[in-house]
């Protein structure tokens, strides 16, 4: 013998006072298999579940509670089919926004991944391309002295010999000084 | 005797096998094939029992069918 829960349709929810469950048909295009087992996990806690399948397009979920309140059994099953009917629809739609943002979240990991691999990370150069490489070449300009030492740059200079003129600081030329 | 019918759709059938072991010391287990479901028949000395029993071993075999789902 099953008695309707208040608020829910009678052809969605039943109650078994008997059995002391509830049970929620569930149309299976428009809550996926994910999203059921997501709201269905969310119970295993406090409730007993069953899944089963009466026809391709429905799903059918029966919970009874693992502990009875203090108060109705009746005002309690009716909670839970409530509290079931919710989880459905906000698992639904976090299922739908996750395929939704996929491509999105992929394409800013990989862009994020890439990046720190660095700039356009190239091969290596051949043997070819040392040997064609011109080493000779002179070392780059540093006017600002940027690529010099910090004892080179701060450290204590030797006292000038009389007669000699003081070394000129970084970026200064003893003209300058003068 | 209990019997509990899991969908092969729903359930799967490691997780009803690793849910039959678990429940065994607590009641007689007896596992059959159906082509769409896992039969579990529950037998023990009371029916609240089987019934306890019979839950229990559902909610096992649902939470590791989704936890192993992949």
């Amino acid at each position: 013998m099953t008695d309707a829960v208040p608020s829910l349709p009678p052809e969605i929810a039943a109650m078994d006072l008997a059995d002391a469950s509830v049970a929620l048909s569930i149309d299976a295009s428009t809550y996926g298999l994910e999203a059921l087992y997501a709201a269905s996990y969310a119970f295993l806690d406090r409730a007993y579940v069953l899944l089963e399948r009466p026809s391709p397009e429905r799903y059918r979920v029966i919970l009874a509670p693992k502990k009875r309140d203090a108060g109705e059994l009746r005002d309690q099953l009716t909670r839970l089919a409530g509290e079931l009917a919710n989880e459905l629809l906000a698992s639904a739609y976090r299922q739908r926004l996750h395929a939704e943002n996929r491509a999105l979240i992929e394409s800013v990991t990989m862009r994020a991944v890439a990046g720190a691999l660095g700039p356009n990370v190239e091969a290596p150069p051949s043997l070819e391309d040392l040997e064609a490489f011109d080493f000779s070449a002179e070392a780059f300009e540093d006017p600002l002295g940027i690529a010099m030492s910090w004892e080179e740059k701060y450290g204590k200079k030797t006292p000038p010999k009389a007669g000699e003129d003081p070394p000129a600081k970084a970026g200064e030329t003893n003209e300058d000084a003068g | 005797m209990r019997e509990l019918r899991l969908h092969r759709e729903l359930y799967r059938g490691e997780a009803v096998d690793a849910a039959a072991k678990v429940y065994a010391p607590y009641a007689s287990i007896e596992l059959i094939d159906d082509p769409t479901h896992w039969i579990v028949r529950v037998t023990s000395s009371t029916p609240a029992r089987e019934v306890r029993v019979a839950r229990e071993l559902a909610n096992h075999a649902l939470g590791t069918s989704i936890r192993d789902r992949g």
